[in-house]
């Protein structure tokens, strides 16, 4: 039956070892309700962690007489992935039937695509670890239902000696999204892997969590190994099996190369029909365990499902779904990037979560619209934004742990304080201080200032007189400043500002001393 | 010249509907009638898995008070109904004649059964069929087979003999089968009443327990054409629950509607009418084309070669479909579950339950139906199977291009005696007139044709009405003026 081969090679006939890896990508929906029908889906926000077995309904228990009726919304979700992943969509894609018996599986079977996916032939460019650009094809993208969970552990705590069925995650909707074998390192996938999440959760359509299997990576991997002879082998593709973290992704492929390598001089095995394994990544040991030795001893049986009507999306429906499409985060990176100044560290933190970058793009347009004296432009606007946010603003969230647009610092009012710094109504070290107010309080960033007495002081009598103060108190650091040493000045813009309690604007400060010292 | 096998198709529902509210008569009394019609008919013929007699006596008296009140105006009110026990009630079991739901209650009712308890019926019990509606002499049930009232030492036909028995027997006003290859209209034939199975699409499957699910739908079994209508017209239209129903308005029948014999152009498949069938079939039909033709009826005679190729083809995606349907038995969520013995893995378990829980007739079509989908085989039996079964729908555009409506028998011969069928393919061959309706998902109606006698009994026979998808009204029309010639 199988066409094995083996081989002798030794370590020094190998010229060189290439990696290919495939991917296969579970993303779980977050609409409301299941794939097939209305019990609430675990994988959206207001039904995760959930207790076992409520989020069940007589069709997701697969008792008799029940149907499944198609969840458009999920359509929809993956028709815009896949339009995301520069897919065609099938006019007519259909549903099939994945016939296996196993507890988790209610109906022992698993509403899936076989044959006509909903999506497919696409491509993303990704930066790759080489420097340059990388072109990952992507075969297919395809709707499904996931299974419920089997579990030895008593809810609450405790163990227990057989099986317990868990039916939430049942029928939630499942998008398996498949690459082609483009990558050739684990540092691709991993980009490609973090680029996909982030593009899944601009649009919406999962929460993206991987703690909590909303996606959920299988590579599958093989190695050329080229000999100084000019042979080239083939090692038989080892697929690993639901690695929820980017950790995994990258360890198991790593563990991989070293494995195949080690295997294939011991044993001389390269690819050939049915020799398609699968592994399980160990999360302790840090190695890729066996699993199943041939893909092909399961039958599924597939075979098109008669209790539903094939998907047909015409043009109008495609073109309603496109429109909801948001610019992308590769888009909006380079945007940053472009036209705000921003390093590229800055633009992906900004966005590396969906409601933030809306929120960072919020403050920028509200400093455009506001009619002010001082007038700003976008870069200016965007770039400053971008600062208070990832720096002062981050920093008062991350000590609470939310994300910088959770404090409760509404967009108008960094907007509001952006604006003030410009017109240099309110001091730098005043900034800290109103971001605290303003978590808060709803109040005009403006008016926050005035009644907690952080607006510059404009008293020129009063300024005048505490910088005549300063020189005469620090006369030699007004002597040095005459000479032409700048550092010295610190000293005297330090007892200005204390003199001031702290009101004046110390760049103000800085200049009118020079201005005095060297006219 | 009356014959031996006819019911009173002029007492049927629609006039005792009408009874009741002329006050000649109250659903109370005549569900009490019913009831101990029941009692004392059940025991020997097996019809009715359990009476649901609580229920049905409180909406009884329900409906008396509306209609003395003058407020009744449901089509079905006070319409005493049987329900085929594979189809989904809240009230009573649903066992589909299987050990393995033997104690099997439904937490949801169908949506034929909200309809028709809407429209004003009352649910008098559930009907005894082969077991998951696979057989055609309701023979393969968990507690006995069901026997025919016209000779009970014969089968009423299957799956849904249950019903077409109680039917016959009158212990109930009409009630519901379900068809995948003709379980509603050769029991009908079989049993002397008659039988719908509508367009695939029609009436929602939504609480039917999936035999084949590209096959199923759930149809009536009447005393009488306009009955079928009637219990039609309560249940047929889309539903949300039912993706594969159709979005297409049901168009209303009444009698009135009726052609006249001369306004109708009847087909005759060649393959039927020169068929080798009992003595009893071919008489009947040709004196069925001799009164439509003296009545004015154009025959027009045509071919359809196809008509051997429903039983093969058929006997690939029911089981098929049904070995997938069914593989939701497995006795973790409920249903019958083998007791787990020490050391035994789940696979065992799981095969012990299935062993345990179903028939053999159930096995057999599971294994086939594994068989015919499993890798390598999948394109010599189903892909195939699909392929005639598109070429059997085209063969019925073409037929309905020469003719409103084909008319053949709707089965080879009367019913047989219970037991005598030990060979499976002899008992499949039954449905060989009825099976092309499921395939092609057309509509289809058994009408009595009168009996033929058998070793001194009289059975009852009936001819098969086919037509175009959607053209319920038009097998009304013609069925209705069949029924009236032939009963004469």
């Amino acid at each position: 039956m199988s066409s094995e081969m083996t081989t002798t090679i030794r370590q020094e006939d190998i010229a060189s070892v290439r990696l290919i890896i495939g991917l296969e990508i579970h993303v779980e929906l977050s609409t409301r309700s299941k794939m097939f029908t209305r019990a609430p889906n675990p994988a959206c926000p207001e039904f995760e962690d959930s207790p076992p077995n409520t989020l069940v309904d007589p069709l997701v228990d697969a008792l008799p007489g029940t149907l499944p009726v198609m969840n458009r919304r999920a359509v929809e979700m993956s028709a815009k992935v896949g339009l995301a992943l520069g897919c065609s969509i099938a006019e007519h894609a259909k549903w099939d039937r994945k016939n296996y018996a196993y507890p988790d599986l209610p109906k022992s079977y698993q509403i899936s695509q076989y044959d006509l996916p909903l999506c497919f032939d696409g491509a993303v460019d990704i930066p790759s670890a080489d420097g340059g650009q990388r072109r990952i094809g992507i075969t297919r993208a395809h709707l499904e239902e996931d299974t419920g969970k089997l579990g030895h552990e008593l809810p609450g705590g405790g163990s227990y000696a057989g099986s317990l069925v868990d039916l939430n995650r049942a029928g939630t909707p499942l998008l398996e999204i498949v690459t082609e074998p483009d990558f050739d390192c684990a540092e691709d996938v991993v980009t490609f892997a973090r680029e996909l999440r982030s593009l899944c959760r601009f649009l919406g359509v999962t929460e993206g969590v991987m703690q909590k299997g909303h996606m959920r990576f299988e590579p599958n991997i093989n190695l050329v190994i080229d000999t100084n002879e000019g042979r080239e082998y083939r090692t038989p593709v080892v697929e690993i099996k639901n690695l929820n973290s980017f950790r995994a992704v990258e360890g198991a492929i790593e563990h991989e190369r070293t494995r195949q390598l080690e295997e294939f001089l011991e044993t001389g095995r390269v690819m050939g029909r049915g020799m398609k394994r699968t592994r399980g990544w160990d999360d302790q040991k840090l190695v890729t365990v066996l699993q199943r030795e041939k893909e092909d001893a399961h039958d599924y049986r597939y075979f098109p499902e008669p209790d539903l009507l094939p998907v047909e999306m015409d043009e109008a429906w495609i073109e309603a779904v496109r429109r909801e499409i948001p610019e992308l985060p590769i888009a909006r990176r380079a945007r940053y990037r472009d036209d705000y100044g921003l390093p590229e560290k800055d633009a992906s933190s900004l966005v590396e979560d969906r409601d933030l970058c809306f929120w960072f793009e919020d403050v920028v347009t509200q400093q455009l619209e506001a009619t002010t004296e001082t007038s700003v432009d976008a870069r200016q606007a965007g770039h400053e934004a971008a600062k208070l946010i990832l720096n002062q603003l981050a920093k008062r969230a991350n000590e609470r742990g939310v994300l910088a647009h959770e404090t409760g610092v509404t967009a108008a009012q960094v907007a509001q304080l952006l604006q003030l710094r410009r017109e240099g109504t309110v001091p730098p070290q005043a900034v800290d201080r109103l971001l605290e107010l303003a978590e808060a309080q709803p109040l005009d960033m403006g008016e926050l200032a005035e009644s907690n007495g952080l607006v510059v002081v404009r008293d020129e009598g009063a300024m005048e007189g505490w910088i005549e103060a300063a020189i005469e108190s620090q006369a030699q650091a007004a002597e040095d400043v005459r000479q032409g040493k700048d550092a010295a000045v610190g000293r005297l813009v330090g007892a200005v500002m204390k003199a001031s309690g702290g009101q004046a604007d110390a760049k103000d400060v800085r200049a009118r001393l020079l201005e005095k010292l060297r006219p | 010249m009356t014959d031996p096998c006819n019911i009173d198709r002029r007492d049927d529902l629609t006039h005792r509907i009408d009874a009741m509210r002329r006050g000649e008569t109250t659903a109370t009394d005549r569900l009490e009638a019913s009831l101990t019609a029941i009692d004392r008919r059940n025991d020997e013929l097996n019809a009715y898995h359990e009476t649901l007699e609580d229920t049905a006596r409180a909406v009884a008296s329900e409906i008396d008070g509306r209609i003395a009140r003058g407020e009744e105006a449901r089509p079905l009110a006070g319409a005493i109904l049987a329900v085929k026990d594979n189809i989904c009630t809240t009230e009573g079991r649903t066992t589909c004649s299987s050990r393995m739901l033997e104690n099997y209650r439904s937490p949801f009712d169908a949506t034929v059964i909200r309809r028709l308890r809407d429209a004003g019926a009352i649910l008098v019990g559930k009907t005894n069929l082969d077991e998951f509606a696979m057989g055609s002499g309701s023979e393969h049930c968990a507690w006995g087979p069901v026997r025919n009232p016209w000779a009970t030492d014969r089968v009423p036909g299957g799956s849904s003999g249950g019903s077409a028995a109680a039917v016959a027997a009158d212990l109930c006003d009409a009630a519901l089968g379900s068809d995948t290859g003709g379980s509603i209209r050769q029991p009908a034939a079989l049993c002397g009443v008659v039988g719908l199975k509508p367009t695939y699409g029609r009436i929602s499957r939504y609480g039917l327990v999936a035999f084949g699910s590209s096959l199923d739908q759930i149809g009536p079994i009447c005393r009488s054409v306009r009955d079928a209508s009637l219990l039609y017209s309560v249940m047929a239209g889309v539903d949300p629950h039912d993706a594969t129903t159709a979005e297409l308005e049901v168009e209303s029948w009444n009698e009135s509607m009726r052609p006249a014999p001369d306004q109708l152009r009847i087909g005759i498949p060649r393959e039927q009418r020169n068929a080798e069938h009992h003595p009893g079939v071919s008489e009947m039909f040709e004196r069925a084309i001799d009164r439509l033709e003296a009545a004015g009826t154009s025959i027009v005679e045509l071919d359809l070669p196809l008509t051997d190729q429903g039983i093969s083809t058929y006997y690939v995606i029911a089981p098929a479909e049904a070995s997938s349907n069914l593989g939701r038995y497995d006795g973790i969520r409920y249903g019958h579950r083998a007791k787990p013995m020490p050391g035994e893995g789940l696979e065992e378990l799981y095969a012990r339950t299935r062993t345990e829980g179903f028939g053999p007739e159930v096995r057999r079509r599971i294994m086939l139906g594994t068989y015919v989908l499993s890798a390598g085989y999948y394109d010599a039996y189903y892909k195939r199977a699909l392929q005639v079964r598109r070429l059997i729908r085209e063969e019925y555009d073409r037929a309905f291009e020469q003719c409103d409506l084909l008319l053949g028998p709707t089965t080879p011969g009367p019913a047989f005696r219970i037991g005598a069928e030990r060979d499976p393919v002899s008992e499949y061959l039954n449905d060989v007139y009825t099976v092309n309706a499921n395939i092609a998902g057309i509509p289809a109606l058994s009408i009595p044709a009168g009996s033929t006698e058998v070793d001194g009994v009289g059975l009852p026979i009936g001819v098969h009405l086919q037509a175009p998808p959607f053209a319920e009204s038009r097998l009304f029309g013609a069925g209705s003026t069949i029924e009236s010639i032939l009963a004469d």
